[in-house]
């Protein structure tokens, strides 16, 4: 029993979305009712609620709902789930009725912000959903959770500077962590900025030893910028390379992601290994 | 005979991608082979199930899935999408440009949009809405599984085995066996290209 308990933990702190899993951990716990004996026995409920909603287990989702209701008969951490229930069987302005509701008791409430964004996003309002986040990041700016899902709101529209904006918000917040830096790094380029993602590229592999995507990023763009060659000012202005390194350095920059990948790919199949070296070679 | 046919390790693997990522974007490519003028889709690459807008590492996976392609004497005749809200059956526009790097490698590339509904136990179809670029636009070819008047269909699954079988894959919860690009980034150790397990199951499923 305790491993199964220790992994559903783990499964929240690392909030990975891995619904059929905690089913599987959790049925066991269910069924012979050791749950009641669980620590956490009530944030293990209310995962096992979310994974049954993921997974359409609607009938679980509601036997659990009943049995939190009874124990946390005001929550409002709990009332948003009876929306979650709503929105999974299909009956979405009932969700909304009950999430506006719970915001107009109290306009504060992330939880119930967070769904209407969440339920907005799943009609394909986004538009509606990107307005409503805004709001909340007005009052809740260290959020970068919620940073990052009005980036994935604004890419639906295709608007990348402003899903680069958001990044840049989070990274100001957490200049340190290199999983914003390598977001930042795909976006710039994919927006043709060359120059910062080099700088972002070099900035993950910095934080983060042996970052295999961080280093395929290095040499896809060093060797992008050698290739490019001799730019017109404008051109230069453009992709973001009016301060880029010398050639030289593009060339050893380049060469030092090679090293690096080589060594990584050691432990690579055969398949892998070889098209990843002959790609390093072209 | 159809012009296009898509081999069950092609369906299964582009179907198993969506089945392992409910919630996100995926998107892939198809590995082909051509022959009298007829296109046999005979492989699925999955690419990705984050940050698919994103083209940095697709360049990199577009440029090495080449190598592998031709070691193999194959072509990467298509591309396969299916959006995170299952009610978009359009090509996404960053997928269409996508795509459209794709028809420099491959002048003939299709790119498919899989339709999340069709993908249910109780559906009868593939679930997959060709695209063609013609004119230098993409467009739709939206009964492309569907017998014509002359009894063919322009597109086709190799035989009536392969929905079922898929159907059963995905029943099994196959999908754990299928490693994509994104996952590869994170441990070099999973075999992207191939994924030579998953096609031993589907093999003998």
């Amino acid at each position: 029993m305790s491993s199964a308990v220790e992994l559903l933990s783990d499964i929240r702190q690392s909030s990975e979305r891995r619904p059929f899993e905690v089913l599987k951990l959790a049925e066991p716990l269910l069924n012979t009712g050791k749950i009641s004996r669980v620590d956490d026995v009530w944030l293990v409920y209310e995962q096992v609620f979310t994974a049954a909603i993921d997974e359409g287990q609607i009938e679980l989702a509601k036997t659990i709902l009943t049995i939190l209701h009874k124990r946390f008969n005001d929550s409002q951490r709990v009332r948003r789930l009876y929306g979650m229930v709503n929105e999974a069987v299909g009956h979405p302005s009932e969700a909304k009725q009950l999430y506006q509701q719970m915001l107009d008791a109290d306009e504060t409430n992330v939880l119930a912000s967070k769904r209407l964004v969440a339920l907005l996003k799943a009609e394909g309002h986004t538009k509606e959903a990107i307005s409503q986040l805004v709001t909340y990041l007005d009052t809740h700016a260290n959020d970068f959770e919620a940073w990052l899902e009005l980036c994935s709101l604004y890419l639906r529209h295709n608007l990348y500077p402003q899903a680069a904006f958001c990044v840049e918000e989070i990274i100001l917040q957490q200049p340190a962590n290199h999983y914003f830096h390598l977001c930042y790094a795909e976006i710039c380029y994919t927006m043709g900025n060359l120059g910062t993602a080099l700088k972002e590229y070099l900035r993950v592999v910095e934080l983060s030893t042996d970052n295999v995507r961080g280093f395929y990023g290095v040499k896809l763009v060093a060797d992008r910028i050698l290739e490019l060659g001799n730019l017109s000012k404008k051109e230069q202005q453009d992709a973001g390379l009016a301060d880029a390194p010398q050639p030289a350095t593009l060339q050893r920059l380049s060469q030092l992601a090679t090293e690096r990948l080589v060594h990584a790919y050691n432990s690579a199949g055969e398949t892998s290994k070889k098209t990843a070296e002959a790609w390093l070679k072209e | 005979m159809s012009k296009h046919t898509i081999s069950l390790q092609a369906y299964a693997k582009a179907v198993l991608h969506c089945a392992k990522y409910p919630w996100a974007t995926v998107h892939g490519l198809l590995l082909t082979e051509k022959k009298d003028g007829k296109i046999r889709y005979v492989d699925a690459i999955p690419l990705a199930h984050t940050w698919t807008q994103f083209t940095p590492m697709f360049d990199v996976a577009l440029q090495q899935i080449q190598l592998h392609a031709k070691t193999n004497g194959l072509s990467i005749g298509g591309y396969y999408v299916v959006h995170e809200d299952v009610n978009v059956t359009q090509l996404p526009e960053f997928s269409a440009l996508l795509a459209k790097t794709l028809l420099g490698v491959s002048d003939d590339a299709v790119a498919f949009v899989i339709d999340a509904k069709k993908l249910a136990p109780e559906s009868k179809e593939p679930g997959l809405i060709p695209y063609v670029n013609t004119d230098s636009q993409w467009k739709a070819v939206p009964a492309g599984f569907a017998t014509n008047k002359n009894g063919s269909a322009e597109f086709a699954l190799e035989n009536n085995r392969v929905l079922a079988t898929a159907k059963r894959l995905v029943a099994e919860r196959a999908e754990v066996a299928i490693h994509d690009f994104d996952e590869h980034l994170d441990d070099v150790t999973l075999d992207w290209l191939q994924n030579p397990l998953l096609n031993e199951r589907i093999k003998t499923a």
